[in-house]
């Protein structure tokens, strides 16, 4: 579904992103650690085509096409997702117009038929059962407000609005409650398809035992160093990341 | 030589017949009249603010007309409306018959001159120009007297409605008396055809305790020149909560001046909506006088083609009111190269004890706004047109009168291209 291939790329000219390399699979789940500021977010940004980072090398593939000759709005109508480490606060546009406008993009694009605001009420409320988030939010200005863990809840809604073959979600489980994240681990697994993946970023294994990934892999400096089954994520939580570079080091010497 | 052309204006306006009730004011007002002149932009508070166009022009009387209102009408307020057209009284437009029992609701030619506190509010203050005029020679308009402890459950709509062939000159004068403990949503609605100037001039007393909300919808015709000024004083703990909509006129300039007593809140926003070569100034004037009292005032302008935004927004604590919290913010999109917007907080401050805050902001749309709807599968139109509709209708979502928010928010998506994206209520 995904391929990249030595993927670099750079924000005002200081290179992030070193040369990554990753397959997704259609059906599998795949987890990114590593410390902060080695370049996750920024993996997933260029993934989706935020204007802010160039890519300088490299090529990627969604679907057998070339993702990056696509504008970001056309991305997200072809089924990419990314459920952000801190969403947006747009004032003034509700949140129910919001998701039945990209409900409707999405409806359009693929030549289905778009929801007018009595059948999209229907549809949203069993989205918001799934998230487990109260009504009054479809009311409220997107994200404007909302607490940390609101905007998480209100992206994985999202995400159960727009059913995305391919979503990243960045550090969904900062600012949840123990709760919360089960609710939203749920819904996540709810949501995986075999013709869906998902990839995870994270630094805690608390959401892994929640949404299972087949793969780790651990990012670092703009590299991934190192990449492993499930129980990486475990070991990584007991020995920290200094043994991983230290790895990586050894073996880019011999 | 634009004084003389500004003196015949004055002369002209003033030519008429004095209106015969409130003889005294009148006359003060045009006593201080025959001393002042159209201000020019050499006079700081009009520097951006050109009303030579406006001193060229000559106006006749005001003819009586009849119009179809049946537009205009909000389901919420048919029953508690009073209409004026042309400046005059429409009473077969008017239907005032759900206002409740207590409430004093009626045109101001109705009103006996015992009405005394007309002319009285904001006396600390000196007189604006077009205040005066207005005073001179207002024809009617409202006033609107809530007993004690009364909450009137319906919100009140007046609308001024002017239809003009030739150049006209009307004078809307609005007083609104709230007694101790009593509470009132209010409409006032300016709207209108061909060219005219309108300069009304709103009184407001909102006693101790007492809660006035007050939302003013400025859709003059594209030729017209609406100069408001709006007066209000507010009592020990009581609020007053404004919000005004600029839409309409080649010129209009709103002069808030509010003042609070102790405990006393106020809010004061506002939204203008600019293109082709409109101007919208807003001279406001916030006076904490005693302790304890909030003030919150947000100021949005959008402001396309060759238009001009102004806003001068000054805040005065005087010495002794200490707790005072006042928070302002003006907040100002521009879309078009030629589009301008002038922003000036000016914070006087003799209190210590305050929290005061102010922000202004000239710019255009956030980039990551526009991003995070784009990664959501909206284009870049789509999401320019949703987040310029977002931008203003943020000054909308507290509009307590449903209808009156659907239809602003409809003028709103039409005026910020935003119709296609379907229904954003
Ligand atoms: N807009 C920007 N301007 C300058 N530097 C940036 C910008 N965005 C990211 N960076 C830098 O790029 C690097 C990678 O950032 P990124 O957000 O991808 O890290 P991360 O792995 O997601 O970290 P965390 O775990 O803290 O979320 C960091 O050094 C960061 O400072
Ligand atoms: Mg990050």
């Amino acid at each position: 579904m995904l391929s990249i291939k030595n993927l670099t790329a750079s924000i005002n000219g200081t290179p992030v992103l070193k040369g990554i390399d990753l397959e997704l699979k259609a059906g599998e789940i795949h987890a990114i650690m590593g410390p902060n500021g080695s370049g996750k977010s920024t993996l997933g940004k260029v993934l989706v085509g935020h204007p802010a980072y160039e890519v300088t090398g490299g090529e990627v593939l969604y679907e057998g096409r070339n993702l990056f000759e696509l504008e970001p709005d056309a991305r997200a109508r072809a089924g990419i997702f990314m459920g952000f480490q801190h969403p947006i606060e747009v004032p003034g546009v509700s949140n129910a117009a919001f998701l039945r406008l990209a409900y409707n993009k999405k409806a359009e694009a693929e030549g289905r038929d778009e929801l007018d605001p009595l059948e999209f009420d229907d549809f949203i409320h069993e989205k918001i059962k799934l998230v487990a988030m109260k009504e009054e939010f479809l009311d409220r200005s997107l994200n404007e407000g909302f607490s940390g863990g609101e905007k998480k809840r209100n992206e994985i809604l999202q995400m159960a609005v727009l059913e995305p073959k391919l979503a990243i979600l960045d550090e969904l489980d900062s600012g949840l409650d123990i709760d919360a994240l089960r609710v939203l681990g749920d819904a996540v697994n709810k949501l995986q398809r075999p013709d869906r993946a998902l990839l995870i970023i994270t630094h805690f294994p608390r959401i892994l035992e929640i949404i299972e990934p087949q793969f780790v892999h651990v990012l670092s400096g703009g590299r991934i160093l190192k990449s492993a089954g499930k129980e990486l994520a475990i070991e990584l939580e007991e020995r920290g990341y200094d043994w991983v570079l230290e790895e990586a080091a050894a073996g880019s010497q011999r | 030589m634009t004084l003389a052309v500004g003196s015949n204006l004055l002369a002209d306006l003033l030519s008429g017949p004095r209106p015969a009730e409130w003889a005294d004011l009148r006359e003060e007002a045009e006593a201080r009249l025959t001393e002042r002149d159209l201000p020019t932009s050499s006079d700081e508070d009009w520097k951006y603010t050109d009303l030579k166009a406006l001193a060229g022009m000559s106006f006749g009387p005001a003819p009586k007309v009849t119009v179809d209102i049946s537009g205009h009408l909000l389901p919420e307020m048919v029953g508690t409306r009073q209409v004026f057209v042309n400046g005059h009284h429409a009473p077969h437009a008017s239907c005032a018959s759900a206002v409740p029992a207590g409430v004093r609701y009626f045109p101001m030619s109705h009103a006996s001159e015992a009405c005394h506190a007309l002319g009285s509010i904001g006396n600390g203050a000196a007189k604006g120009l077009f205040e005066d005029l207005n005073t001179a020679r207002f024809e009617d308009g409202a006033v609107i007297l809530v007993p004690k402890n009364l909450k009137v459950a319906l919100p009140l709509h007046l609308l001024f409605i002017t239809k003009a062939e030739a150049p006209i000159a009307v004078f809307p004068r609005i007083l609104v008396l709230l007694e101790r403990g009593a509470e009132l949503e209010l409409v006032e609605e300016h709207l209108g055809e061909g060219p005219y100037l309108s300069c009304p001039v709103v009184e407001v007393h909102v006693a101790e305790g007492a809660v006035l909300r007050h939302e003013r919808v400025q859709r003059e015709s594209a030729e017209a020149y609406h100069l408001s000024t709006l007066k209000a004083e507010v009592g020990k703990g009581g609020q007053y909560h404004s919000r005004t909509l600029s839409f309409g006129a080649r010129l209009s300039r709103q002069q808030p001046w509010v003042h609070l007593a102790e405990g006393a809140e106020a809010s004061l926003d506002g939204l203008a909506l600019l293109d082709g070569a409109q101007v919208a100034d807003t001279h406001s004037f916030l006076h904490h006088a005693e302790p304890g009292a909030s003030s919150h005032q947000l100021h949005k302008c959008i402001v396309d083609g060759k238009a001009r935004a102004i806003f001068n927004g000054q805040i005065m604590v005087a010495k002794g009111a200490q707790g005072t919290d006042a928070q302002q913010q003006s907040r100002n999109l521009l879309l078009s190269e030629t589009a301008r917007v002038d922003t000036k907080p000016q914070l006087e401050i003799y209190a210590d004890d305050v929290k005061c805050s102010h922000g202004a902001a000239v710019g255009q749309l956030d980039p990551e706004e526009l991003f995070y709807l784009q990664s959501r599968g909206m284009n870049a139109d789509d999401a320019r047109n949703l987040l310029t509709y977002g931008f203003a209708a943020d000054v909308l979502t507290h509009i307590p009168v449903a209808s009156l928010r659907r239809a602003l928010r409809q003028l709103v998506m039409a005026r910020t291209q935003a119709t296609s994206l379907g229904d954003l209520g």
